[in-house]
Parts: C-alpha cells; sequence; structure tokens
C-alpha cells in the first residue's frame, strides 16, 4: 500500500506545475500591480468621465447635465485658445529642446570640458518651475532697470518691449523660458546616446570622404532616432500637462492670450468652482494624450529602447 | 494740508452723532443688554455676549498673511480679552473658496469665514455650508443700526442675512503725487474732464507718460470699469448690471468703455497699452511712487495708500508726494457715490464661541481695534474717526461714510462662474471688437447667473 501515494504524487506534480501557469497563479502575481492600477489609474479615469458629466458646481456631483460641460467648453474662447496654445508649445517647444539638446551634446562631445558644459547646461532643471517662471519675469520686466532683456535691448536703443503684456510676444517668451528649463535635460539623455554609437562607424564614414555635416546628419541623427523620439514623446507628454510657467508668469493673460489646457482646467475649478467642466477639461486632455502614448507604447514593442 | 480738516469735519460729525444714536442697540461685548429681537433658540431673550459662552475655542479662517495676518490678530486678542473665548487663526492664501469647499464636504470647516467675493458668498449660502446669521440667534435686523445703510446688503443671499461685511476700501479713490501737480501748476480734477485736462497738462510740462497702470492684474481694470460705469449710470444702473438682470450689450456699457479708453491710450501711460498688461497692480503703484518714478497718477483702491508707504517707498510724505481725490465725475446721477470692495464673515458651524464672536465683529470695540493698525476701513459706525492712524485711511472712511449711495466691487459680485472679466478687459483696451466681446460676456455670465440657482 506504501506504493500507492508514490504512485498518486507523479499526477499531483503534474497538476501542481499546471497551475502554476493557470489563472489562479497568474492572477496572484498580478494582483498587486493590478490592485494599485485599478485604484490609481482606473478608477479615476472613470471617475473623471462620471464628474465629465455633472455640473458639479463647488464640487457637489448632484446634477447630471450630459454633454452641456463639453458643449460650453467649445463655446469658451479661452478654451479654444488654450487648445491652441498648446499646440504652439508642442511645436516649437519640443523642437527647439531636442535641436538645442542635440547640437550641445554633439558639440561638448569635442571639447574637454564636456563635463562643464552639461553640468552648466544641466542646471535649470536642478530650479523648480515657479522659480523659473520667477526669475524670467524679472528678465522679461518692462522696466529697464530690473528687465535685464530691456536693458540690453535699451543698449542699442530698441524698446522697452512688453514681452509678457503683448498678445503676440507672450507665447514666445513663455516657451523661451520651457526651451532654457528643458535643454540641458535633452542634452544628457542624448549625449548618452551619442557615447552609444560605435566609433568605428565613424571612422568608416571618415574614411569613406563624408565631412562632418554629413555625419551628423546621415549617421548620428539616424543612429540616435530612438532616444530622439522617446524624448519627444517626454517632451510631449509634458507640455500637454504644462501648467506652472503661465500660472506665474502670466495667469494666463494678457486677456486669455498665454492660456494652456491644464490652466484652463485650472481655471474652471479652482477659480470659477465649476468642477464638472473641469473634469471635462481633463478628459480632453486624456484625450489628447492618448494618441502620444500609443506611439509611444507601438515603439516600445516594436525594439529595445536605451 | 489746511482745507483738509474743513473737508473732514461734516463726515466725521455725521458718523459721531450716527453712532452716539446708534450706540444702544450695538451689542457691547462687557456686558450691557444685547439688542432687541427674541428670535434665539433658547427662547425669550437674548444673553448679553458677554455673559454667554467663555472659555470656548473657535477657528477663524482668512486669506490674509503677513502685514494684513498681524492686524487681524490684533482683533483676535481683542475678542479674548473681551469675551473670554479664544479664537484662532487660520491662513490660507491661495485657492481659497476651494480649499473651504473641501473642508467642508469633508465635514471639518472651521468655525468662522471671512470671504473674499460674493459669489462664492452665494455658493456656500445655497449649498448648505454657510449657517444664516439668525441660526446663530443673532437677529439681523437688530444689527442694521451698526452699519451706514446698505453695508448689510451684500450678505444677503435670497433676502437672508448671511454675511456681515467686516472691513472694506474705497474703491472710488485715485491716487497722485501732490508734488508733481503742483510743480505743473495744475489742480486736483473734478469731472472726468477736468482729469483729461490734467494728464495734458502734465504732458505739456515734460511728464511724457502721467497715468500709470497694472492691468496685468486684471482686477485693476475691473476697477477702472466700474467707477466709470458707475458714475454715469448711478448706483441702482450698476446695481441692476451686475446682478442676474444685467444686460452687458446694453449701450452704456460699451460707452462706459469707450470713456475709459480715452484715457487707457498709448500716448498716456508708461510702454503705451502692451507695456501696462506687463506691469502688475505693485509695479503700477512704484511706476508713481517708487524712487524712480515716471507717472504722476494711478487709479485704484484704497489700499494703495498701505501698500504704497509700506513697501514701494518709506520716504513718502502723506500730502507732499502722496494724497488721492475722489474718480473723477461725469454730472450724472453716480457722481456723490462710492464703490467699496470688502471681505464678508460667515458662520459655518453653530459651535459656542461663534455666536459671540460674529456679534463681537459687529461692535466698535473691534472697529476700532481693527482700525487703529491702519490696516482697514471699518464698516461698523461707531467705530471712532480718530481711530484711522492717518489722514489717508481717514480721509478714505469720510469719503465712503459721506457718499449717497455705497455699491459692492462688482466683479466680486458676479457668480464664481462667470467668465473672466478682467481678462475681457484686457481685451477691450488693446481695441479689440467691444461688441463681439460684450456678446460673449453677456452670454456666459447669464449662463452663469442662471447656473447658480
Amino acid at each position: 500500500m506504501t506504493a500507492t501515494p508514490v504512485m498518486v504524487s507523479p499526477p499531483r506534480g503534474r497538476r501542481v506545475r499546471h497551475e502554476r501557469t493557470g489563472w489562479g497563479t497568474v492572477l496572484l502575481f498580478l494582483a498587486p500591480a493590478l490592485i494599485l492600477v485599478a485604484i490609481f489609474l482606473v478608477y479615476p479615469v472613470f471617475s473623471t468621465l462620471r464628474m465629465s458629466i455633472d455640473r458639479g458646481l463647488g464640487g457637489n456631483f448632484t446634477r447630471i447635465v450630459g454633454l452641456d460641460n463639453y458643449i460650453s467648453l467649445l463655446q469658451t474662447p479661452s478654451f479654444v485658445g488654450s487648445i491652441v496654445n498648446n499646440v504652439l508649445w508642442i511645436v516649437f517647444y519640443t523642437t527647439f529642446v531636442i535641436l538645442f539638446g542635440l547640437g550641445i551634446a554633439v558639440v561638448a562631445m569635442r571639447v574637454r570640458y564636456e563635463a562643464t558644459i552639461k553640468a552648466i547646461v544641466f542646471l535649470p532643471m536642478a530650479i523648480a518651475a515657479t522659480a523659473l517662471g520667477v526669475i524670467w519675469a524679472f528678465v522679461y520686466a518692462t522696466d529697464p532697470n530690473i528687465g535685464l532683456l530691456n536693458a540690453i535691448l535699451g543698449i542699442v536703443r530698441v524698446g522697452p518691449v512688453s514681452w509678457l503684456g503683448d498678445p503676440s510676444y507672450v507665447n514666445a517668451a513663455l516657451i523661451a523660458v520651457g526651451i532654457w528649463g528643458s535643454t540641458g535635460f535633452a542634452t544628457v539623455i542624448l549625449s548618452a546616446a551619442l557615447k552609444g554609437i560605435p566609433t568605428e562607424v565613424l571612422e568608416a564614414a571618415r574614411t569613406d570622404g563624408a565631412n562632418e555635416f554629413q555625419i551628423f546628419w546621415r549617421i548620428i541623427v539616424p543612429m540616435v532616432s530612438l532616444p530622439i523620439s522617446v524624448l519627444a514623446v517626454t517632451l510631449i507628454v509634458n507640455v500637454i500637462k504644462l501648467f506652472d510657467i503661465p500660472y506665474v508668469m502670466t495667469g494666463g493673460g494678457p486677456g486669455n492670450a498665454s492660456r494652456v489646457i491644464a490652466f484652463e482646467m485650472y481655471k474652471q475649478d479652482f477659480s470659477a468652482g465649476q468642477f464638472g467642466k473641469a473634469a471635462a477639461v481633463a478628459v480632453v486632455m486624456l484625450i489628447l494624450l492618448i494618441p502620444v502614448m500609443a506611439f509611444n507604447v507601438r515603439r516600445f514593442r516594436s525594439s529595445a529602447v536605451v | 494740508m489746511a482745507k483738509f480738516p474743513r473737508f473732514l469735519t461734516l463726515p466725521i460729525a455725521a458718523v459721531m452723532i450716527v453712532s452716539a444714536c446708534g450706540g444702544g442697540g450695538t451689542p457691547a461685548p462687557a456686558g450691557g443688554s444685547t439688542a432687541p429681537g427674541g428670535s434665539t433658540a433658547a427662547g425669550g431673550s437674548q444673553a448679553p455676549a458677554g455673559s454667554g459662552v467663555t472659555g470656548a475655542t473657535i477657528t477663524v479662517t482668512s486669506l490674509w498673511g503677513g502685514s494684513e495676518q498681524d492686524a487681524f490678530q490684533k482683533v483676535l486678542d481683542e475678542f479674548n480679552k473681551a469675551t473670554g473665548n479664544t479664537a484662532t487663526y487660520q491662513a490660507q492664501r491661495t485657492d481659497y473658496a476651494t480649499v473651504l469647499q473641501s473642508k467642508i464636504t469633508s465635514g471639518s470647516p472651521p468655525d468662522v469665514a471671512i470671504m473674499p467675493g460674493l459669489g462664492f458668498l452665494r455658493q456656500f449660502a445655497r449649498s448648505g455650508g454657510i449657517k444664516k446669521i439668525s441660526d446663530l440667534g443673532i437677529d439681523p435686523t437688530s444689527l442694521e443700526a451698526n452699519y451706514p445703510p446698505g453695508i448689510l446688503d451684500p450678505g444677503k443671499v435670497d433676502g437672508q442675512l448671511y454675511g456681515l461685511m467686516v472691513k472694506f476700501n474705497s474703491k472710488s479713490t485715485f491716487w497722485y503725487r501732490p508734488d508733481k501737480l503742483t510743480a505743473a501748476g495744475a489742480n486736483t480734477p473734478k469731472s472726468w474732464d477736468d482729469l483729461k485736462a490734467l494728464i495734458t497738462t502734465l504732458q505739456s510740462k515734460g511728464s511724457a507718460t502721467p497715468l500709470a497702470l497694472g492691468a496685468k492684474d486684471s482686477w485693476t481694470l475691473t476697477d477702472w470699469f466700474e467707477e466709470i460705469y458707475l458714475r454715469q449710470n448711478g448706483a441702482d444702473a450698476y446695481k441692476k448690471l451686475f446682478s442676474a438682470d444685467g444686460d452687458w450689450t446694453d449701450p452704456t456699457v460699451s460707452k462706459a468703455l469707450d470713456t475709459m479708453k480715452e484715457v487707457l491710450t498709448d500716448k498716456n501711460i508708461p510702454g503705451g497699452i502692451t507695456g501696462a498688461l506687463g506691469v502688475a497692480f505693485t509695479d503700477g503703484i512704484a511706476q508713481v511712487f517708487g524712487t524712480t518714478a515716471k507717472a504722476d497718477l494711478y487709479y485704484e483702491g484704497g489700499f494703495v495708500g498701505g501698500i504704497a508707504t509700506g513697501q514701494t517707498n518709506t520716504a513718502l510724505e502723506i500730502g507732499k508726494t502722496i494724497d488721492w481725490f475722489g474718480f473723477p465725475t461725469f454730472g450724472g446721477p453716480g457722481d456723490t457715490a462710492a464703490e467699496i470692495g470688502g471681505d464678508e464673515i460667515a458662520a459655518l458651524t453653530t459651535n459656542p464661541g461663534v455666536k459671540e464672536f460674529i456679534q463681537f465683529m459687529t461692535t466698535a470695540d473691534s472697529g476700532n481695534t481693527w482700525a487703529k493698525t491702519g490696516a482697514i476701513i471699518s464698516p461698523v459706525k461707531a467705530v471712532d474717526a480718530s481711530s484711522y492712524p492717518n489722514d489717508l485711511a481717514k480721509k478714505e472712511a469720510a469719503q465712503v461714510a459721506g457718499a449717497s449711495a455705497v455699491v459692492y466691487d462688482g466683479s466680486d459680485t458676479l457668480p464664481a462662474g462667470a467668465p473672466d472679466m478682467g481678462a475681457m478687459l484686457q481685451d477691450v483696451i488693446q481695441g479689440k471688437d467691444t461688441t463681439a466681446l460684450l456678446n460673449t460676456f453677456n452670454t456666459g455670465v447669464k449662463s452663469a447667473w442662471a447656473g447658480e440657482k
């Protein structure tokens, strides 16, 4: 009779092995992550969707109004303007941060004091965005006794220019601040990527008679295209969430000329007490982020990234 | 300075006489009988505040910090001395109404809140967040004698009294540099045409851009518009415009905006309109009263005096390098009216000590203590004009006391959900299509009023 348990044990063992790949085990191991994602990601998304169809005046979500919030948003000039401004940010901020970052990384690589240059360029990253805004608000001040930029323009007998008060300059002025603050980040990332290019490739190109310009555009840029695209996605995501620089520097003004989406959400929520409309802005923001995230996920799937 | 006391005599005398008459009805914290009216929860006659609850501790929240907080703390100390109850101050500097709402929703509101802006007062009153004054066992009609007519009106929601004004500033004050006007041989203007003439005179005497404007803070523009609208159309039309019945497409509105644009021009303002849109409220003060002044005139409320003499330039001498004149008139119904901006106190609980605190804030005792700090003008009639520490504040109190009608800051009266009036005006002074802007604004304001119900 002692043989029977021995005989039984192999199937048991097989069953154990089978259970290890079964749903129960899978769920057990996934549970902690799933619960966290459900609480902090999935639930807030649905909760926000629910809020966005409610009037939500002063945070009381008791009256469902359907799509009224969305319709009313589309009729709000400041909201439409904020989307246009965000597009400006996405185009100019992302492009220039990558251009400057790549340029500085390539140039710095060729000099002995590379570490010093990168440290200096990276320095603005260490400054809180609000402090960045305050510093630049001083730089842009109209009074040449305070504003560095107008003091310099004063020397060549131009201005003073009201950088933050003129609707035709204000967005450019703010985007410049953003670029100044993020170029260091791009430099560091791209510098690391450049270091990953094998020297043989570059040497082979030089042997074949390529000039430095050709090497940059035909070899370096294609070889770091993946880090660049990841960087671009990161920057775009950051810019869609952008709030601090306009908040500190202009308060969305003059008029509504420098409002961005996140600032509009803040205004609807904290200033106007219209939580339902603010939630609708959040949903629009989410919708804008989906294609960017989809692109990112596809990139992750297609190949390994730095 | 010689003519100054004469200017003051009448209003001060009026205040004193009225306060002497009204004194009997004032709930005195130190014993005396409180105001008539028997609608207390306890039934029968109201207990005198002084012999009410003692030893209670309540929390009071507002958005003041710095010197304003220090000034208010003196009032709280006086409350403790007078009633034996303690009030603890909690500052909430930003996003005031939202934080307050979340505290109410979470069931732990402060006992008393001082509210900036009436839109939120109405919202909280209708959602049940704040208590009626009568819920505290205070008869609203008993308080009326303590205040000049109209002062209690902003605190009423749907006919019920929820908030009491505890402090205010005049918004009908136009600040200037007396020394610069004297040097140009000019007098302070009475009418709007005088103001325009004064600007031209100053320009001809070497002050290229005499009128400073801090339009980056867009609320300075709402005050400009409100003053002009009030002066041109009178208090009743003003109140109607800033009520649910207001029509922003009315010709009077665009007329007031056109009037505003007569002086707010590229020629008159340092850096022109776009320059002013980059200048903050306090920077605008500095353009007139700072050490490197480049303008001579600045319109904003009575609080400019404290900021200019306390922060911008401590060397300023009242009457010599800083003073104000009443906002210019148009020969219309609103010439003798005054606009004020102020804060409303409201109870969020009926805890022991809350009633005592609200009552204390209606007394001359609290008003005098606060007025002496120079931070505020007290709406309490019994406050002695000599309590104010300087001539600027005394004159400001007298201006409001002597006004034929007192109206409340209109932009603070609009529903919280209304479009940004200041941003709209920033567009107007840039010369954008006023009719289109007003149409959009009118639609937004109308739906915000409708949405409030």
